[in-house]
């Protein structure tokens, strides 16, 4: 209620929301992306996400301009920036997974729990989405927090049994083993970034209580 | 919710052949409540061994489980549903075969495993969406 409060004091307010919907938005189809290049293992569309990556780096500069340059009051300012730099570190790894992707080469062995792993990090980044519209909304955040709790609790678990696979895995030498460990660490990491995006709308939630 | 987002892939099974020890031993290293049995005889010839199975059946009758076969106590057949079955689905299937655990089956081959808390998990996540489907 009181966000809604403080969204009708201006536009650049609901600019700055519009932005963070974008981004958030943008983030989702860059997991889609991700997902469907891995699964029909198209690489040229794998190479799309550094695009994306781009434009996130452009709508989160875009966002924080406006907050400094007077949207919401002093004291949210730094919370909400948090937030967008967190949705865009998830950009970040989500890049380097693709780059990793492409450096190397997924063994059929595991291929089927990446493609999962890549499925449920669509769906914690569609609740991320969800979550962000509760808060301007001015609702409870706590089942949709779970929510992504729930996920990412599904994803470490999946982790765990992956690295026990990929230690059966021969490799023929240094560089094709750290390739490979390098993309299961990055693509299960994406989740927990966004659940720490998910604890900090929790933040900016309570903070205008 | 389709049952295919929530199911776990990984699958631990025994050979219905081996010992109850065996199982209690896999079960204990793994930190799981059950395991999938294959029986030889057949490929889509599977059954299901619980705690529950093992105490009630083994240890609480006095039974060494080094001398009994899984085979001997474990339940089958097993439930199975499509990966494309609704999460409502799964928990009316459940009470109905007053089961814990259902798998996903594709063909002749099973797929996974949706347990209670994967249902309840399940549960939370469409309320979180807005979907009152249970």
């Amino acid at each position: 209620m009181i966000f809604e409060k403080i969204l009708s004091l201006g536009k650049k307010e609901q600019e700055v929301t519009d932005n963070m919907r974008e981004h958030i938005k943008l983030l989702n189809s860059a997991c889609d992306l991700f997902r469907t290049a891995l699964e029909k293992n198209d690489r040229n569309l794998m190479r799309n996400l550094i695009d994306l990556e781009r434009e996130s780096d452009s709508i989160r500069r875009e966002i924080i301009s406006k907050i400094y340059d007077g949207a919401f009051l002093p004291y949210l300012r730094p919370d909400l920036c948090r937030f967008v730099e967190i949705v865009d570190h998830v950009f970040d790894v989500l890049e380097d997974t693709a780059h990793y992707y492409l450096d190397g080469k997924i063994p059929e062995q595991i291929k089927n729990e990446c493609i999962r792993i890549a499925y449920l990090n669509l769906k914690i980044c569609e609740m991320l989405l969800i979550t962000f519209e509760a808060m301007l909304k001015g609702d409870d955040l706590r089942e949709k927090t779970l929510a992504i709790r729930i996920y990412e609790k599904k994803i470490d678990d999946i982790k765990f049994s992956l690295i026990k696979d990929i230690h059966k895995i021969p490799v023929s030498n240094f560089w094709e083993g750290k390739i490979l460990s390098d993309f299961i660490s990055s693509l299960t990491t994406i989740s927990d970034i966004v659940e720490d995006a998910s604890d900090y709308l929790q933040i900016i939630n309570v903070s205008m209580k | 919710m389709k049952a295919q987002e929530l199911m776990t892939t990984k699958i631990e099974s025994v050979d219905a052949d081996r010992t109850v020890y065996d199982a209690v031993e896999k079960m204990v290293d793994r930190r799981i409540r059950s395991l999938l049995v294959k029986f030889p005889e057949k490929d889509l010839n599977y059954g299901i061994i619980t705690a529950r199975d093992i105490v009630f059946k083994v240890l609480a009758n006095g039974l060494n489980p080094n001398d009994v076969k899984v085979g001997k106590i474990a339940s089958k057949p097993v439930a199975c549903i499509d990966k494309n079955t609704a999460m409502n689905e799964v928990s009316s299937l459940m009470e109905q075969k007053k089961n814990a655990r259902i798998f996903v089956c594709e063909g002749e081959k099973i797929i996974g495993v949706i347990s209670l808390m994967d249902v309840m998990a399940g549960a939370l996540i469409m309320r979180a969406r807005g979907e009152h489907d249970f």
